[in-house]
């Protein structure tokens, strides 16, 4: 039976294909995380066991690092968690214009936190000269880390952006939103990440 | 006042608000079902984690403060 002959079941503009696939794009999506938890995983051992390697911490010549900023700036990633999190709970209610405030909302907290990661580059390259191939495993480590995370950072603005126009041009109805789900989930799972990284760069 | 006292003061008042947040959307989907939404659940559990810990370094509870630089 192909796609086209498919047509919209009793329960509305829900196809039965679409009914039938869900769990497995789900799965699917799930599976993705997880391979990106593997790989923050695989460097986040690597910076720790580094770190505990006996040399001391941080090494010599570089100061530890200041944990007000960072602390401000992860709320403002949190609060988009939060905010995404809100988003996804309107649209699955019906509550549109929220919805988009709310996703809105989640993308200008993002960017803004990507512009807080750029101060901190800014920061450390220029005002304390720590690089990420001149300052040995302290500046490898943090920048790779934290650069790799913004990265994904990034691209789920990115993401999340395409999702608005999506949403604007009635793409996701009440019965068939998972790409709104699946936002939703990566960018918890970049909230999650950065949990992690505030704790083993700013507070150990 | 300087700046890193109005970050800390920011990331205080902000990590109680993200915080509250987080773990009220957590007990509000605490019965719902389906592999989706145990994710979630648990991913809002650290997320309201996360917000503690910022807010317990805003307090200088946790982290480092380094002495009073010019930024």
């Amino acid at each position: 039976m192909s796609v086209a002959a498919i047509g919209a079941d009793a329960h509305g503009d829900v196809d039965q294909l679409y009914v039938e696939t869900r769990e497995l794009r789900l799965q699917g999506f799930l599976l993705f995380l997880i391979s990106d938890c593997v790989l923050f995983s695989s460097f986040i051992f690597a910076y720790l066991y580094l770190r505990n390697s006996g040399q001391g911490w941080p090494p010599p010549g570089i100061q530890r690092l200041d944990v007000a900023f960072a602390a401000w700036n992860s709320v403002v990633l949190f609060g988009s968690g939060a905010t995404m999190h809100y988003a996804l709970e309107n649209f699955k209610h019906g509550n549109f214009i929220k919805y988009m405030w709310f996703l809105l909302a989640t993308i200008v907290l993002g960017a803004g936190f990507l512009g807080g990661q750029a101060y901190e580059y800014n920061h450390l390259i220029f005002g304390e000269h720590v690089t990420w191939g001149g300052s040995g495993i302290f500046g490898a480590s943090f920048f790779t880390l934290t650069g790799m995370h913004g990265l994904h950072v990034f691209f789920g603005v990115c993401y999340l952006s395409v999702l608005v126009l999506q949403s604007a041009a009635g793409v996701y109805t009440k019965g068939k939103f998972f790409g709104i789900t699946a936002g939703t989930l990566y960018w918890h799972f970049v909230d999650v990440i950065w949990v992690v990284l505030f704790s083993i760069f700013y507070l150990i | 006042m300087n700046v890193q006292f109005v970050e800390r003061l920011g990331a205080v008042i902000a990590g109680v608000a993200v915080a509250v947040v987080a773990f009220y959307a957590l007990y509000k989907d605490w019965q719902s079902t389906g592999v989706e939404n145990q994710v979630f659940k648990l991913m809002l559990a650290l997320l309201g984690l996360g917000a503690v810990l910022a807010l317990l370094a805003g307090l200088n509870v946790i982290g480092f403060a380094p002495p009073k630089v010019a930024y």
